[in-house]
């Protein structure tokens, strides 16, 4: 369904984030963009005998960083299988995550999960699940713990458009907000109308939804990093505080690998110059980086205020590429864990 | 020792769990089936908020189980009827059932999954499913079907504790069912089967009401010069296959009794196990007894012609010694 963002944020004064915090979220959204891109290669090289699927992050980063700096260590994550942003913006080991990717010994669930199924509780990422209306149950469940517990912390439910499509996403936005549970629901919204799979619903807004259980909403356009991160802050805040649960959505354009079954490089290898060097952007999805790739969008707009300098983007790139290629060559070294280990229940 | 009936006892057990680890919670009403709600109330109203009661959202529901068992509570969730499980089939046995095997045992799943099977007179084609194999089938839960009072209590307190999502299977026709139950806390072990009758002539194993019925199918057997073991496992997954191999090479035939549809049942997987570890011991072929596979129907006699009964149980038995 269409959804447009309605209207993006105004920040505050007091929201002005400096420039720390802006390159934070600039250098979060490298990290995942970069291990992705890590992911591709890995699945292009026979070598590695990579098996898995395609459901990469890239294009979503400004949704993933934009939220997930907004939490604290303690707060609790599940997520759908596109989940290697949170994963990454979480601060998960990346060497695990792409051993976990390959299937292999070192990975962070002992090569039982794949990409699918990754998770990482002592970073705050609580699970992954690979079905539709999955995450959102059970990041619910967790702020019912967390609520029990009288944990200040919050559980955070990462889903797609999609989980509205399914009876779980009511059952579970119903329940939250009947027990003011502790939840934020960070809703993706990749929905193309006429494109499958794509979520297809009756509700004008996705948020008409949430609102209609007496839950506050807000949709921010995904694409705009700075502009997630604070609609986050704020919600983030009204959780916290024992007001209940919370509906942020990030309308997102999907980029044109999202469903990807063979790996590749629809728009290039990123390229940091591109934020100023508009004319080098070629090829058939030129449209997409040019209008909704938020590292690019973000970079140019860092730019433009003078808060960085081209040079600085480049050494942060640079550093970011080169040590997400060493993780990388240290993941492709770990072995196949022994074949019968799969027997082992864990009791 | 006090003695009380199965609900009583479940209820018991409860409250023990409650008391000796402030991280449990429960969800769920109707624990003690129709008519006895309101002691079960009584006794669970002072633990407050520690004791839901959800909307009628299974998956949500059971997810909501299962992903505060990874945050750290232990939780026992009451479907009520099993059927409405179904309504969260998907969160039982693709998300709770996996849940600690695919995080490579990083996360914890420490949920029961609580419901009633079985037949119980009038529950008709939608309210009667024995589906016990159904989750015997799913690898990573682990499944239990107490037989009386005290294993109600036992066991409901060691899935509580188990670090696993367990299924535990009641059948309401034993909720009224009266015999003596340790006080305090104590614990039924997963995997370990109960010799509910010695004998020396065949072994009938038998889960959860059938134990009951296998009972009455040996007094009635014993009249006719026939000593029958009754062998109650107690639980599905794990199962105990030394006590049944070791009851088959003792008494040389088997008998199974269980409410599962014959096909790909429950007893299946017990005559499975014998043929393909004991059969040296065999001196007779197996005998099933269980439901035919079809759906159920509401009329009472048409009912009782489906339901597993110690007189069926019996006929088994003879017809196996008579092989």
């Amino acid at each position: 369904m269409a959804d447009a963002a309605q209207g993006t944020v105004a920040p505050r004064k007091e929201d002005r984030l400096n420039k720390q915090e802006r390159l934070a979220l600039l250098e979060c959204m490298l990290r995942i963009r970069r291990f992705e891109e890590g992911v591709i290669h890995l699945a292009m090289t026979p070598e590695y005998e990579y098996v898995g699927r395609q459901h990469l992050y890239i294009g979503a980063e400004g949704a993933g960083a934009g939220a997930c700096l907004a939490l604290g260590k303690d707060d609790l994550a599940h997520t759908t299988h596109r989940n290697h942003g949170y994963l990454v913006a979480r601060g998960s080991d990346r060497m695990r995550m792409f051993a976990e990717i390959l299937g292999r010994a070192d990975g962070t669930n002992l090569g039982r999960g794949g990409s699918w199924h990754i998770c990482d509780p002592d970073v705050g990422f609580r699970s992954t699940s690979a079905m539709v209306g999955g995450s959102i149950a059970l990041a619910v469940g967790s702020a019912y713990a967390l609520q029990k517990q009288k944990s200040k912390a919050i559980s955070v439910a990462h889903f797609g458009d999609g989980t509205l499509d399914e009876g779980i996403g009511y059952e579970a936005l119903n329940i939250a907000s009947l027990f003011k549970l502790p939840v934020l629901f960070m809703c993706e919204n990749n929905s193309k109308p006429g494109q499958r799979p794509s979520s297809m619903l009756a509700a004008k807004h996705l948020s008409h939804v949430p609102a209609a259980l007496d839950m506050p909403t807000k949709a921010v356009n995904g694409a705009d990093v700075e502009a997630v991160h604070l609609a986050a802050k704020e919600a983030v805040d009204h959780v916290r505080s024992g007001k209940g649960p919370y509906f942020l959505q990030a309308d997102l354009e999907r980029w044109p690998g999202s469903h990807q079954v063979h790996a590749a490089f629809p728009t290039g290898v990123t390229d940091i110059s591109l934020a100023w060097d508009e004319g080098k952007i070629e090829g058939k999805n030129a449209d997409w980086t040019r209008t909704y790739d938020p590292i690019r969008l973000y970079a140019k707009k860092l730019l433009g205020e003078n808060a960085v300098t081209r040079d600085e983007l480049t050494a942060l790139d640079r550093k970011v590429a080169d040590e997400t290629d060493k993780l990388r060559a240290t993941a492709v070294k770990s072995p196949f864990p022994p074949a019968d280990a799969a027997a082992k229940q864990f009791a | 020792m006090t003695e009380m009936n199965f609900a009583e006892a479940m209820i018991d057990g409860l409250c023990v769990a409650l008391d000796s680890d402030p991280s449990v919670s429960i969800i769920g009403r109707g624990i003690s089936g129709h008519g006895a709600e309101a002691a079960a109330d009584k006794r669970l109203a002072p633990y407050g908020d520690r004791v839901l009661d959800p909307p009628t959202s299974e998956a949500a529901v059971a997810m909501l189980a299962l992903g505060a068992s990874m945050s750290g509570l232990r939780m026992f969730l009451h479907f009520g009827t099993g059927v409405f499980a179904f309504e969260a089939w998907n969160q039982v046995v693709n998300e709770a059932a996996n849940a600690r095997y695919m995080s490579g045992g990083r996360l914890k799943s420490p949920v029961t999954f609580c419901m009633f099977h079985g037949l119980r007179n009038g529950g008709g084609p939608q309210h009667s499913a024995s589906s016990q194999a159904m989750y015997a089938n799913s690898p990573g839960l682990e499944v239990v079907m107490p037989a009386s009072p005290a294993d109600a209590k036992g066991l409901a307190l060691t899935a509580i504790r188990s670090d696993n999502a367990t299924v535990m299977l009641v059948h309401p026709s034993l909720l009224s069912l009266r015999a003596d139950v340790p006080a305090g806390d104590y614990a039924v072990p997963f995997g370990q089967a109960a010799v509910r009758r010695e004998g020396r002539d065949v072994t009938i194993v038998a889960f959860s009401r059938q134990v009951t019925e296998a009972l009455k199918a040996a007094e009635i057997l014993a009249k006719e010069g026939i000593d029958a073991e009754v062998l109650d496992p107690r639980t599905l997954v794990p199962l105990d296959e030394a006590s049944i191999l070791a009851s088959v090479r003792k008494t040389g035939r088997l008998v199974v009794a269980d409410e599962t549809p014959v096909h790909y049942g429950c007893a299946s997987e017990i005559a499975a196990l014998v043929a393909e570890k004991g059969f040296g011991s065999l001196k007779a072929p197996v005998a099933r007894v269980a439901r035919p596979h079809t759906p159920v129907p509401f009329s009472p006699g048409m009912e009782a012609f489906l339901t597993p009964d110690a007189a069926k149980i019996a006929d088994a038995v003879r017809r196996t010694l008579a092989a």
